[in-house]
């Protein structure tokens, strides 16, 4: 859907014929028999999950309406604000709400990058549970060994690599999965096509192929791998990243390790905006509207603001002092105080 | 505000407890319902375990009761079935959509207030049927046939004194609400209207509704998709007079020659219309040695849709 808009030109005016055009393109959706439709589109899941929400605030709906309630829901599912502070289970339970748990991630943290601070895998860890409470520290490290190239698992890592290769380990986590299970097997030379997809994220990858650390062939070959993976990308039911950007991933090497691959598809401007939750790398930081509401709120908090701009109500964003405030404590004694952008050249520092 | 919004905007942490509830959908029993949604949510396993374990036994039945009681399951149920019925490209803001619309309707909202005055009173029952036109696309024949007749119904409940039945001028407010709505230019759709208005003390047979609805909803979208296809043609900021118009010629024989009764005269339309036939005489345009000039997006539109309202029938 996603990428069938952004290819159109923009109409120079579009309403409702236009939208119609665009629901003819895909008239399958009007073929698949109805629990398919809706199981496609998770419709069951949110209206379940809109019911128990309801029954949790059942003193207030009476006064309010029950249709003013799903109202608001489906609203807040739109606007992807309804899986903040939302159990584990309901964050990870669509791609859509997985969309926007990275989205609100980002939205929430991007002083932390725009700070240039860098921050250890608990530290981001920590960031992760404020949004939700029960997130497992499992996947964090995950994303932490894609950053760190699975060694040295306290270092420090910019927000920006931080947050790619988490977006890929967790909107692709049931994918990744079955790649390491197929990266495995490669490498131990057995034959990947008795995978079965894992269901449970136990025991699994614990590869790191000790004895060819120094040799040249170390990894899998790419080709080989990758008709492996578009085997899977058929068949797995899960989100996948497009195919052909993982041939494109892969068509650059010879051959690759696992966390090499991690690595290439968390940098891959392609599969990003396929996915969809975040801006272009270079954009990250760059959200003005955000950063003047932002000013403004914290204009409006006494005592964050010392001294000076007091006298102007709007406050001007280039002159007044750091504004990090809420993020102090976790800021690295490393972390340089000069005013700096970019994470770039921190990520050099991060990844040796 | 609303205790949802709060959840949005400013929300507190919620106790991560997931509470399920079988809520039944018609024609299927819960039990199957949650079979089938499994492979979409890899969560579903745990709660229905959840679910399944009696301690919870008694506090759902009590929360199904209220869920009846409290009209949450009729609700849901009737919003299920427009969902399936339209079968929208996302459903979900086509929930939230129409639970916005329920939640105007009701009367905790005005209803049981001040009776609003006659001119409000039509406002809300034109913007009501047009959200029910809006809900299906016209080629989903039946569901769009369904919404035209609800329409239908919504605006000939008039007030007490008239009698029931939908006069022409409400027929014609609505058709430019449509039309308005599509941001359609206004030289393009005056002559459709022109011809399928009907007056303004004139009763408006169902019939006659629905051909108008109809033909109104076809026109948009063939208006958008000619605009689709002016900006194929148009590749360097302008397109060719001579390609655009070789292009409009093609469209006109294909759509005039003859009656459209024969089932097969749509298959030759089509093939007059297929690449090769409209590659040849975009061809030939380009190969005339003619001075070369622009065509304006306005004036291909204008043509295009002309082609259009000749076939459609006045009526009355």
């Amino acid at each position: 859907m996603a990428t069938e808009t952004a290819l159109r030109k923009p109409r120079r005016w579009g309403g409702p014929a236009a939208s119609a055009g665009r629901r003819m393109l895909s008239p399958d959706r009007l073929a698949l028999p109805d629990y398919e439709y809706l199981a496609q589109r998770h419709v069951l899941t949110y209206m379940e999950d809109a019911v128990s929400q309801l029954l949790e605030n059942r003193e207030d709906v009476s006064q309010y309406g029950i249709a003013r309630f799903f109202t608001e829901y489906f609203n807040s599912v739109c606007q992807g604000t309804h899986i903040l502070f939302r159990e584990f289970s309901f964050i990870q339970a669509t791609p859509h709400n997985r969309a926007s748990f990275l989205r609100a991630f980002w939205r929430c943290f991007r002083t932390v990058g725009k700070n240039g601070d860098l921050l250890a895998a608990k530290e981001y860890h920590c960031l992760l549970q404020l949004l939700c409470p029960d997130f497992p520290l499992e996947l964090t490290q995950k994303a932490a060994r894609i950053v760190l190239m699975d060694d040295a698992m306290d270092c420090l890592m910019s927000f920006s690599d931080f947050l790619f290769a988490f977006q890929i380990q967790f909107y692709y986590s049931e994918f990744l999965e079955s790649v390491a299970a197929i990266y495995q097997d490669l490498l131990t030379g057995k034959n990947p096509n008795t995978v079965i997809v894992p269901t449970s994220s136990s025991g699994q990858h614990r590869q790191r192929p000790a004895s060819s650390e120094t040799s040249a062939l170390e990894g899998v070959e790419a080709s080989l791998f990758y008709q492996y993976l578009e085997n899977l990308c058929d068949r797995h039911k899960y989100s996948c990243p497009p195919p052909a950007l993982v041939k494109e991933v892969l068509s650059n090497v010879q051959r690759l390790t696992f966390y090499g691959f991690l690595v290439a598809l968390s940098k891959h401007h392609g599969i990003n905006q396929a996915l969809g939750a975040l801006p272009d790398k270079g954009d990250l930081m760059h959200d003005p509207a955000m950063d003047e509401e932002l000013e403004r709120l914290m204009a409006q908090v006494p005592g964050l603001l010392t001294t000076t701009t007091s006298g102007t109500e709007s406050g001007c964003p280039r002159t007044s002092p750091r504004l990090g405030s809420p993020w102090r404590p976790l800021h690295h004694s490393r972390k340089v105080d000069a005013e700096s952008d970019g994470s770039t050249e921190e990520t050099e520092e991060s990844e040796t | 505000m609303p205790p949802a919004a709060n959840m949005a905007e400013a929300p507190l942490p919620a106790p991560p407890r997931a509470k399920m509830v079988a809520f039944p959908v018609p024609g299927q029993p819960a039990e199957k319902m949650a079979e089938k949604r499994r492979p979409t949510a890899p969560v579903a396993g745990a709660s229905e375990a959840r679910r399944a374990s009696p301690a919870r036994g008694l506090a759902t039945e009590s929360e199904e009761e209220f869920l009846r009681q409290a009209g949450v399951t009729a609700m849901l149920r009737a919003a299920l079935l427009k969902v399936l019925e339209a079968r929208p490209d996302e459903p979900l803001p086509f929930l939230a959509h129409y639970f916005d619309n329920l939640g105007l309707r009701s009367p905790a909202n005005g209803g049981a207030g001040e009776p609003p005055g006659l001119l409000l009173l039509q406002q809300q029952r034109i913007g009501r049927a047009l959200w029910h036109l809006r809900l299906a696309h016209h080629s989903q024949r039946t569901a769009f046939n369904n919404n035209v007749s609800v329409a239908y119904e919504c605006l000939s409940a008039s007030g007490r004194k008239k009698r029931p039945g939908l006069d022409g001028r409400t027929y014609s407010e609505l058709l430019k609400r449509i039309c308005r709505d599509g941001e359609a230019p206004e030289e393009i759709v005056s002559p459709l209207l022109r011809k399928i208005q009907c007056r303004d003390h004139e009763a408006v047979p169902f019939d006659i509704f629905r051909y108008g609805m109809l033909t109104c909803f076809v026109l948009l979208e063939f208006v958008a998709r000619a605009d689709a296809l002016y900006e194929v043609l148009d590749d360097s900021g302008q397109a060719d007079r001579r390609v655009c118009q070789a292009v409009l010629d093609t469209l006109e024989g294909a759509l005039l020659a003859g009656d459209f009764e024969a089932p097969s005269r749509y298959l030759e339309a089509g093939s007059q219309l297929g690449p090769d036939c409209l590659a040849l005489a975009m061809d030939r345009a380009l190969l005339a040695r003619k001075p070369s000039s622009a065509m304006l997006r306005d004036e291909f539109l204008e043509k295009a849709a002309s082609l259009f309202i000749a076939k459609v029938r006045p009526v009355g």
